[in-house]
């Protein structure tokens, strides 16, 4: 017998509310990791999504609040793409586009003459010729999802497309793509010349990346980043970061609290133990620490189950509608690490308030409790 | 030094005479305690020094402050003035009562106190924790102890399924576990039919002279008291007389049942 023996035994002694308390914690672990693993994951599958185009600088409407938010004028890339040691540029206009179903699905227009067009991963089909009008470019997973193939037609803003190439992409964002001709999205979207974003590809030997930023962005009212940089700025997920963390700061802080009410009962009704340890000759540090390793091994059996939990919900992830074709749910194992890490220091100041309790009451008195 | 120092002699329960000490193992010095802001005076100026090897009876109506006294001897309770000297040294702390209690002090309860969803040996293994020894020595020691009360064959048995009479064994058991200077027993056989409590005191008081502790024992029971070579009386909250001691044999029953 040791103080770990000791603690099971007393969570066996109640196991309806030890359940409940493993349960809570589970849910409040699992809950945590899934919402900020899912916040991250978004991150990282745009900018995974940004990365797969090659794009050396990406290009933005200064001051645009989120990566949806800033519009450019199209004549604009043509400039962009006159600055000294820019190879490249291809204006992009993107955003979430109503389909046939009411759902909406991250569309992209590309330009008639844009390289990007040259680089998609082909799977099936083509990509639009140049003039070509009405015609689609879904990602794999995309077409899988909305069950589309070859020359059958999506609607976009109620415009009909018809599908010419299914693309194998390989970042999750990518694959839930529908590409479409510029001057088809800018039509059906009413945003005549306007794109949101202008990809750039520089000639590293006539240009570095720091010089060709400066000399973008001097054309007045754009921001250039690097891929890696563009959602530093975007307010949206800035907020999505922020609330991730916020809920599941109040989620964890509930398991703590789950497990602080489980244990203030238990040692309210082991009062008389508690005096019974004490008549024995435990040190009140020896018994706290019997009360702690109880709350600590709820909280490990309490990760457990949300560590499960988590997994679960990311298997469970690629089935939600809408969102689940496009964002790669995958809890890392830093983000593992710190929940729990953050679980436990919580668990254990939420043991140590019921073990310093206990320990205040003189024995004598602890051992008059029935 | 209050009046019953002037008459410690006698003889134990298995009639070795004692001597008296001058270096008394623990004292009081002044002590009281009151309870609810003073409303209630359990003791009142106390001064009590009990010698090493002696055994003790305190005797005296409910609530006259005998309970009280034997948590301020074992340090479960704490005085409002005075204080509690241990071979001559106060002890202030609950750090140093805690320290006393796992090395020096043993307590039988009345009510056992043992823990019920625990066996008889894990509730003597646990007695022996924070003493730096193994699992494997303590449970060792555990054996040896309920042997010693003759609880081997329950050992493994919980708590809850033995009778009061084995429980307060069990008891005994963990209380000498630590093999302490002064063993206090609070009402030991309180709870006790009259075949156990013979029994129970009979062990007790055995078991103490074999291992040479001091003994201090509350009780109602004037047979047990005079199991002891020296009385204490409390009365409201004060030593009120030191009756005769009385010394009996150990009962034939109980003879049989350690051989």
């Amino acid at each position: 017998m040791n103080l770990f023996g000791l603690a099971s035994r007393n969570l066996k002694r109640r196991p309806v509310r030890t359940s409940l308390s493993i349960l809570g914690v589970g849910l409040a672990v699992g809950g945590a990791l899934a919402l900020m693993s899912l916040s991250h994951s978004i991150n990282d599958s745009v900018r995974e999504g940004i990365n797969e185009m090659g794009d050396d600088l990406v290009v933005m409407q200064k001051g645009a609040s989120d990566i949806f938010g800033g519009f450019i004028l199209e004549p604009m890339t043509e400039r962009v793409g006159s600055v000294p040691g820019v190879a490249r540029v291809a204006g992009e206009l993107f955003m979430f586009a109503p389909g046939a179903n009411g759902s909406n699905m991250l569309t992209l227009g590309w330009q008639d003459n844009s390289y990007l067009w040259k680089q998609v991963p082909l799977r099936e089909g083509r990509v639009p010729a140049s003039g070509e009008r009405a015609v689609a470019v879904l990602g794999d997973v995309a077409a899988a999802s909305l069950g589309k193939k070859l020359d059958d037609t999506i609607e976009i803003f109620g415009v009909t497309f018809k599908v010419v190439g299914i693309a194998g992409y390989t970042s999750a964002i990518n694959r839930g793509l529908v590409l479409l001709p510029l001057i088809d999205l800018q039509i059906a979207s009413h945003r005549p010349e306007q794109v949101t974003m202008i990809h750039v590809r520089l000639d590293h030997a006539a240009t570095d990346t720091a010089r060709a930023r400066g000399a973008i962005e001097s054309l007045g009212n754009l921001t250039a980043s690097i891929a890696n940089d563009v959602l530093s700025k975007d307010r949206n997920f800035a907020i999505l970061d922020a609330v991730s963390l916020a809920i599941s700061i109040v989620a964890i802080v509930m398991g703590a609290i789950y497990v602080l009410a489980a244990l203030i009962m238990a040692t309210q009704e082991r009062t008389r133990e508690i005096g019974i340890f004490a008549a024995i000759g435990w040190s009140k540090t020896r018994i706290m620490a019997s009360i702690v390793v109880e709350g600590m091994l709820l909280c490990i059996a309490g990760s457990g189950v949300g560590l499960i939990l988590s997994l679960v919900s990311s298997l469970a992830f690629p089935y939600i509608p809408a969102i689940g074709n496009l964002v790669s749910f995958r809890p890392g194992v830093a983000l593992v690490a710190l929940t729990l890490v953050v679980a436990f220091v919580l668990c254990l100041i939420g043991s140590m308030f019921p073990a310093w309790r206990a320990v205040q009451m003189p024995p004598a008195e602890a051992l008059r409790r029935t | 030094m209050d009046k019953s120092q002037g008459s410690e002699t006698g003889s134990s329960a298995s009639g070795v005479k004692k001597s008296p000490n001058a270096n008394p193992l623990i004292a009081l010095r002044g002590v009281s305690r009151v309870y609810d802001d003073g409303a209630i005076a359990a003791l009142t100026n106390l001064d009590l020094e009990i010698a090493s090897g002696h055994s003790v009876a305190v005797v005296g109506a409910s609530g006259s402050g005998k309970s009280t006294l034997v948590n301020l001897l074992c340090g479960i309770d704490h005085p409002t003035t005075g204080t509690v000297l241990w071979r001559g040294q106060p002890v202030n702390s609950q750090a140093q009562w805690a320290n006393l209690r796992r090395n020096q002090i043993g307590i039988v309860f009345q009510e056992f106190n043992l823990i019920p969803t625990l066996s008889a040996i894990e509730n003597i293994e646990l007695a022996l924790l924070g003493r730096g020894i193994s699992s494997r020595r303590r449970l060792a020691r555990a054996a040896v102890m309920l042997d010693r009360v003759g609880m081997e064959s329950r050992m493994h048995s919980r708590v809850t399924s033995l009778s009061g009479g084995e429980r307060q064994r069990v008891g005994i058991a963990r209380a000498l576990a630590n093999e302490p200077t002064l063993l206090i027993a609070d009402e030991p056989t309180g709870s006790l039919d009259g075949a156990n409590t013979l029994l129970i005191a009979d062990l007790m008081f055995k078991l103490c002279d074999d291992l040479g502790m001091t003994i201090v024992v509350v009780t109602h029971d004037e047979v047990l008291a005079s199991r002891c070579v020296r009385r204490i009386r409390i009365k409201d909250g004060t030593i009120d007389a030191e009756p005769d001691t009385v010394t009996i044999a150990p009962s034939v029953a109980c003879e049989a049942e350690l051989k």
